[in-house]
């Protein structure tokens, strides 16, 4: 029994800070939007593919060298040298290729996020849009198995490092690494909440509540919703170049229905449409997960031999269908919120009625 | 394409084609009276498959019973699964995306329970067994009991479902719900016990599915995720909630799965690895397109005294 608390706490958090970047993109998405993005997989996978293909051709470039074959047998292991020596040596090639790997996902995201929302237009009942997306997931999941060029098919790519190589020991980098991820997950809560409260906010939840209602008073939903789907998943692809970095290692397979599935008991279980929530969510999945993982390694060593990555999918189940019975607003509550212009008309209605006086303009607020 | 591949893959289609169809009319029942697009009913499959599996094993027992075990076994899971979350949360009101999500968890659930069941008794990758022999020989056609099997059942099950649906009084108490539930309950409809012979239909005739899923290739926990979508393929395919149309539905899904793709392998190289690939592929064509699928197409065909009703 012997447990390195520090470093779990730094792999811990990480896990978090890249989880809770996609809980937040959902929430946009489904807690606000009410879209039902059950394709979270794709959103995130995208990411994931483009750091795939940055760090086999864009960063030898950056750095001066040719970019190799990584695939077939005869250079994988001098790519993946190259790869590994290039982010050790290179600090300026390895960070460059970072940051054009985070936009170009997220503006590879961004557009096939836009081109998701299409459907949504076209569809007759909503539920076909999480059908459509998740299918659309699966699909993208088994033509990347079958297609070598971005990841290797079904061989998957290893050595996609953080870039911070350079950086002198392990644990070092794991700080620096972690430190990266918070700051980006700051910057997306931060924005995600103001978006939240902004008058665009009310708009996704007025589209969200009423999309008649909300339409009849000449609010565009086709372009809100098609906005809402393009910054959430731009957010998803940004988290997905984290994701990968953390693992080193790009498989198509990681990104199935499972990893949807997870960020979706998030979202659920913090709260939808609360952005504090899918923060609170995605770390007590996160907490939950490693807990459950470091009990079976134990109970394992104990003898009992029992496969608890099954009870970890089954508690899962459990603790979702629980939320969703007996609290499916989640464990923070969206806030109620009201305008300046909203709580200054309750102010003159409850005066006048105080007064006992019967004006027309009473009216206007009911 | 050589005609011996041809002749298999076609062969392949209807054993495929007639068990997506047993699988999909119980979704589509799911989806018309209860509408509810319920993922879960991959579970059902995979607990019939297992339920046969385990029967099997131990007493080697005789085909039937080992289908009835399926059937009763597979729809006790599914009126459960109905009674502890599908019912309650219908009775809040719960949203749509609610309830698939639901779906998801209850199949979660089932899915890593098996599983275990699977990892305790080392139960993966079986067979259920059945002697394998060749009954019929004609050329590069080869049929074996097996083929005897399973299309037979499925169909007639299939037939029996249409019988049942259309001819008595609980298959009109079932359709009234379909068209109208609230209107259904007023004129006296028990919805809740046609709700339930719902369920028991439903998850039923998807653990027989399962079961000669299990006879023709082999039991996995996965089994039921691995065919879900090729099923909800062929229910969207069919219309969602028109039984010939999901018929049918299952037979094209089957067929492109196999014969076109043999036929894409052969001309264009395709790689079997792509397979998966190919329902998935249907279903986002046919919600974009045509979401009402082939159901139009027989709407066509009803004479005009019954497209009054």
């Amino acid at each position: 029994m012997n447990i390195d608390i520090a470093a779990t706490t730094v792999s811990l958090l990480t896990l978090f800070g890249i989880y809770a970047i996609v809980a937040l993109s959902l929430n946009l998405q489904y807690g606000l939007g009410g879209i039902p993005n059950f394709g979270i997989a794709l959103f995130v996978s995208i990411g994931a593919y483009t750091a795939g293909v940055t760090y086999t051709r864009l960063m030898p470039l950056l750095a001066g060298k040719d970019a190799l074959n990584p695939c077939g047998a005869t250079n994988m292991a001098q790519a993946l040298a190259l790869r590994t020596e290039i982010l050790k040596t290179m600090p300026a090639a390895a960070l460059g290729n970072f940051a054009l790997t985070l936009v170009i996902a997220a503006v590879l995201g961004g557009l096939i996020g836009l081109l998701a929302s299409f459907p949504a237009l076209r569809l007759k009942e909503e539920w076909f849009l999480g059908l459509v997306l998740l299918v659309a997931a699966e699909t993208a999941r088994i033509f990347v198995r079958g297609f070598e060029p971005i990841i290797c098919a079904h061989n998957g790519l290893s050595g996609i490092a953080p870039p911070l190589g350079w950086l002198p020991t392990a644990q070092v980098r794991q700080y620096a690494f972690l430190a990266l991820i918070l700051v980006i997950l700051a910057v997306v809560y931060i924005y995600a909440e103001r978006l939240a409260r902004s008058p665009y906010g009310r708009v996704l939840k007025a589209l969200r509540e009423n999309n008649a209602v909300a339409s009849g008073l000449g609010k565009p939903m086709a372009r809100v919703r098609g906005q809402v789907m393009i910054i959430g998943s731009a957010l998803a692809a940004i988290a997905g170049v984290l994701f990968v970095m953390n693992v080193g290692f790009a498989s198509a397979n990681d990104y199935a229905v499972p990893l949807t599935l997870d960020i979706w008991v998030m979202v659920v279980l913090g709260g939808l449409g609360n952005m504090r929530g899918a923060l609170l969510g995605a770390l007590i999945v996160t907490v939950l997960d490693r807990f459950t993982s470091i009990a079976a390694i134990q109970l394992n060593m104990l003898g009992l031999d029992l496969e608890f990555n099954y009870v970890r999918y089954i508690l899962f189940g459990v603790i979702l269908l629980l939320m969703l019975r007996y609290r499916p607003q989640g464990l923070l509550p969206e806030p109620i919120r009201t305008t300046k212009a909203g709580s200054a008309m309750a102010a003159i209605q409850a005066r006048q009625q105080g007064n006992g006086q019967d004006v027309a303009g009473s009216e206007i607020g009911t | 394409m050589p005609a011996g591949l041809f002749i298999d893959s076609v062969v392949n289609s209807i054993v495929v084609g007639s068990l997506y169809a047993l699988m999909a009319v119980g979704l589509t029942l799911t989806m018309a009276v209860m509408k509810l697009p319920n993922f879960a009913h991959a579970e059902y499959i995979a607990v019939g498959a297992y339920a046969a599996l385990i029967l099997s094993l131990s007493f080697a027992g005789n085909p039937v019973l080992v289908m009835v075990a399926a059937f009763i076994v597979a729809a006790v899971v599914a009126l459960i699964s109905n009674y502890l979350v599908f019912a309650p949360l219908t009775r809040r009101k719960s949203s749509m995306y609610i309830l698939i999500l639901a779906s998801f968890a209850v199949g979660l659930i089932i899915r890593y329970l098996l599983f275990l069941v699977a990892d305790t008794f080392d139960l993966f990758d079986k067979r259920i067994q059945v002697a394998n022999e060749v009954v019929l020989q004609w050329g590069p056609l080869t049929l074996t009991n097996i083929f005897l099997w399973v299309v037979p059942i499925s169909i007639s099950l299939v037939i029996l479902l249409s019988l049942l649906l259309n001819l008595t009084s609980l298959g009109r108490q079932m359709r009234a719900m379909a068209d109208n539930a609230t209107l259904a309950k007023v004129v006296g409809v028990p919805t809740k016990r046609v709700t339930n012979a719902a369920w028991i239909l439903a998850g039923g005739l998807a653990g027989v599915g399962g079961a000669l899923w299990g006879i023709y290739t082999f039991v996995d926990p996965m089994v039921g995720w691995l065919a879900i979508l090729s099923v909800f393929a062929a229910v969207v395919l069919g219309g969602l909630t028109s039984f010939p149309g999901t018929i049918m539905g299952a037979y094209v899904v089957a067929f492109a799965e196999n014969t076109l793709m043999q036929g894409l392998n052969h001309w264009f190289g395709l790689e079997f690895s792509f397979k998966p690939a190919v329902p998935f592929v249907i279903i986002i064509v046919v919600l974009l397109i045509r979401p009402q699928g082939l159901s139009g197409l027989f709407d066509r065909w009803r004479s005009p005294e019954t497209m009054e009703r």
